[in-house]
């Protein structure tokens, strides 16, 4: 498709590379789940426009000309007829950036390890030191049936609260990221964390669980380094370079 | 990457209806599609499709090849009873068709069905309760799943009645002790359900890691959930079956061969 660039702040042309990179990044590590679930993020300069990918595409096709601008409201900007959303999609990702102004990405998945620690009663477990980062931190969102009902907005901004990261009950993970790159790291770990749990709980053998100091201990070392956003985009920086070596289309 | 597919066939693009040939590549990359999710087992189990216009003809593999190595030409083209109607160096597995002939014959909508022997589809089928209301995905077969209890290796004819029976108006059946079994109006349909089925079995296994205590939506949720994936029509299906076959052009086209 042709390119949007010209088109486009070079600031909103930031910010596509970057969502089309963590689709891609998605897609590669298997957190994809055929032409469903979705990620955002917020055009730079708006309170009121966000970006997300349009309905029918694979995770891998993902580029960012193609990313489709939504308003709050549901209406897309300057799309062609043809081009459609998920409402599903609308209804979560508008939830979080209309209640959040400071997040400017969101990321949603349906992943396997992801749905199982959602389907449990006790949630995330302070298992790995992955998991200490949201030790307290994580909210939970009470499962509704499919989000095509807008009220769920009200709900989910209700529980997800200050949290960065929701633990969707019976559904799936969500992160919010003050950069593309922050929701993409937070959606790692948290991933890595269910993993590595619905791993360690496997066969039922005693699990070790630090205790309740050290856990706060270690969440407070995660959020008070200040490092957070550096090792982000680094990291993310690093993933970019990786996915030009691979298939440098998601930039396009 | 050089195709996957070695073997050599006659193409028969040519000696059969447009709407066969259509069937015949849908049917193909279902075959690449499963072998690729990991859902095979090495030669074994089958997917099959009713040749369009007749209803009583069956399209089905080859015995003796792998997933990924099938192409549209290399389908078999089978009566009710087995019988090839194209020459084929290959044969069939005529234990295994004589289930899928059975399924077709006695739901005039399963133009397609999909069978596995996947590790996560045989465990829930060994678990007394089933597939239970734990992950999104799997309340999209909330009372709306059949059981059909183990029987040997399916080689007693009798034994069709029974599954027909079990599958009841269902897409989905869950054969005890044994494997996943879905059905669609199109190829795209059959695969769309397998890939749920497929996902929510491997879900609960993994919440059930350890016996942990699980959370499940209120019936009344699971069944708004059910009653939702219903109402959807088919346009999403086409869509990600369409999305499917980009990605298998991509990696290796020769199931259109």
């Amino acid at each position: 498709m042709a390119s949007v660039r010209d088109q486009v702040s070079e600031a909103e042309w930031q910010t596509r590379v970057d969502l089309a990179a963590a689709y891609r990044l998605i897609a590669r590590n298997g957190w994809d789940d055929g032409i469903f679930t979705h990620n955002s993020a917020r055009v730079p300069g708006t309170a009121d426009q966000f970006l997300i990918n349009p309905y029918g595409l694979l995770f891998e096709e993902i580029t960012a000309s193609c990313l489709v601008k939504v308003n709050m409201d549901g209406t897309l900007i300057d799309a062609d007829e043809d081009t459609d959303i998920i409402d599903a999609g609308f209804t979560i990702h508008s939830g979080v950036l209309e209640a959040r102004p400071d997040v400017q990405s969101v990321m949603h998945t349906h992943t396997t390890a992801g749905m199982a620690v959602s389907a449990q009663k006790d949630g995330l477990l302070p298992l790995t030191q992955k998991s200490l980062r949201f030790y307290n931190r994580v909210a939970y969102h009470d499962y509704e049936g499919i989000a095509d009902d807008l009220d769920e907005r009200e709900r989910l901004a209700r529980d997800l609260g200050d949290k960065s990261s929701i633990i969707l009950r019976n559904h799936g993970l969500l992160t919010a990221g003050s950069t593309v790159a922050e929701a993409y790291d937070l959606l790692r770990r948290l991933e890595h964390s269910c993993a590595a749990q619905v791993a360690a709980q496997a066969g039922g053998g005693e699990l070790t669980i630090p205790s309740a100091e050290v856990c706060e201990h270690t969440a407070r070392q995660y959020d008070s380094s200040g490092n957070n956003q550096k090792s982000s985009e680094a990291t993310f920086a690093a993933y970019k370079r990786s996915l030009d070596r691979d298939d440098p289309s998601y930039a396009t | 990457m050089a195709p996957l597919s070695a073997v050599k066939v006659e193409p028969v693009r040519g000696r059969v209806s447009e709407e066969e040939w259509k069937v015949r590549v849908d049917l193909a990359a279902c075959y690449r599609l499963v072998a690729l999710n990991g859902w095979d087992d090495v030669i074994y189990t089958h997917h099959s499709a009713r040749v369009p216009g007749d209803e009583n003809h069956f399209l089905i593999n080859p015995f003796g090849l792998k997933f990924n190595e099938i192409t549209a030409s290399s389908l078999l083209k089978l009566d009710v009873e087995g019988n090839k109607l194209l020459e084929s160096p290959y044969d069939r597995l005529l234990q295994g068709f004589v289930i899928h002939s059975a399924v077709h014959m006695g739901h005039p909508d399963a133009h397609c069905v999909m069978h596995t022997h996947t590790p996560a589809g045989t465990a829930v089928a060994a678990q007394k309760n089933g597939l239970l209301p734990v992950s999104q995905k799997a309340l999209r077969f909330y009372n709306r799943i059949g059981y059909h209890d183990y029987e040997g290796l399916a080689d007693d004819l009798e034994e069709r009645e029974r599954i027909v029976k079990a599958l009841g108006s269902n897409s989905a059946l869950i054969l005890r002790t044994h494997g996943l079994l879905t059905i669609g109006k199109t190829v795209a349909s059959a695969f769309e359900t397998m890939g749920f089925l497929e996902d929510a079995c491997e879900t609960q296994l993994l919440a059930q890691s350890g016996g942990a205590e699980l959370i499940m939506p209120s019936p009344a949720i699971c069944e708004h959930t059910a009653a939702q994936y219903c109402s959807d029509d088919l346009t999403n299906v086409e869509m990600e079956w369409d999305a499917h076959l980009r990605m298998l052009d991509r990696i290796d086209p020769s199931f259109r061969d």
